[in-house]
């Protein structure tokens, strides 16, 4: 124990009454009174104020130690909510990929319908015309009518069908190879 | 009274509330706080040769933020490296029973549960702690 002389203890307990100053920590423990019944009032004192600042700071500490707690415990909810969040615009980013090369196929096929449909017209019309003139220059000839004009028209109204129908073919192609080299898009 | 404690945690609140509750409850007046395992591995090292300033009891966190090795290797280290001698335990906000029982095979001597009423189990540790000394106590969690 630590004994001090009666001039520090008076002292200590002028500067506690003047001033409400006292000694703290722990070395208020290791104070010896010697029996000075002034002095172990002021070590009492002391030891009193001691308490009260302790028990004020701890209660302090634990707030913030709460409150440190609480804010770790937000900033995970909010990391883990950024990488929810980050997921999410990455699935949506994935689904519009997505519906845009469905999209594009839908429209493709669409367009490839389209082409074949007018190819198919095209072709029953040169077939049908080709079949009809054919059947009438027939007709012509079995019935033996004369044949100058309506042959000079079979052939004519013939090269013309082919023509035309190489021209069709021709432009599809075309078409076709147009869309494939914009990435399917006209 | 605990002559002297040696405090290992990373968290440097409760070093403060550690020393408020241990002065307020009158456990010990001298405390040392350290935040690293490492450093506390140092001062072992230096015990080994002059155990001047050597701690009667260590409290040591489990998990020691940017340490090199957490409580239980601490205190393996302390009971098989340095020299037995200390009561030594571990104290964490965590209670599970596999890291209890890692502890109790290291040789850690009791399990604090840290939580905002550290109090009553400082208490409760304070009235059991010559038993620790002596060597008698059993292993006991304070939760």
């Amino acid at each position: 124990m630590i004994k001090l002389c009666d001039d520090d203890k008076r002292q200590l307990i002028e500067t506690g009454d003047n001033r409400n100053v006292f000694l703290e920590g722990n070395i208020i423990k290791l104070i010896d009174a010697q029996d000075d019944e002034s002095f172990k009032k002021y070590l009492l004192d002391a030891k009193k104020q001691d308490i009260e600042n302790r028990k004020k700071r701890l209660e302090v500490t634990k707030q913030v130690q709460i409150q440190n707690r609480e804010l770790i415990t937000s900033q995970e909810e909010n990391e883990n909510l950024m990488i929810d969040l980050k997921e999410a615009v990455k699935k949506a980013d994935e689904a519009k990929d997505a519906a845009l090369t469905d999209l594009d196929l839908i429209q493709k096929k669409t367009q490839f319908e389209l082409i074949g449909k007018i190819v198919q017209v095209a072709l029953w019309i040169i077939v049908g015309v080709g079949v009809f003139t054919t059947l009438l220059f027939m007709f012509a000839m079995f019935t033996n009518r004369d044949l100058t004009i309506i042959g000079n028209t079979w052939s004519n109204l013939f090269g013309i069908l082919l023509t035309n129908s190489f021209s069709i073919i021709g432009t599809i192609m075309g078409v076709k190879y147009a869309s494939e080299g914009n990435g399917g898009k006209i | 009274m605990i002559n002297s404690i040696l405090l290992v945690d990373d968290e440097n609140l409760f070093h403060l509330v550690f020393e408020d509750a241990c002065s307020l409850l009158d456990i010990t007046l001298d405390l040392q706080s350290i935040t690293s395992s490492d450093e506390a591995a140092r001062l072992f090292e230096q015990w080994k040769t002059d155990s001047k300033g050597k701690p009667e009891c260590v409290f040591v966190d489990l998990n020691i933020i940017g340490s090199s090795f957490d409580g239980i290797e601490l205190i393996q280290k302390i009971n098989y490296e340095y020299g037995n001698g200390v009561v030594v335990g571990i104290i964490s906000s965590s209670a599970d029973h596999e890291e209890i029982d890692k502890s109790l095979h290291a040789g850690a001597q009791f399990w604090i549960v840290k939580s905002d009423d550290i109090e009553p189990r400082l208490e409760a540790f304070r009235e059991d702690y010559e038993g620790y000394k002596n060597r008698t106590a059993p292993f006991k969690v304070y939760k």
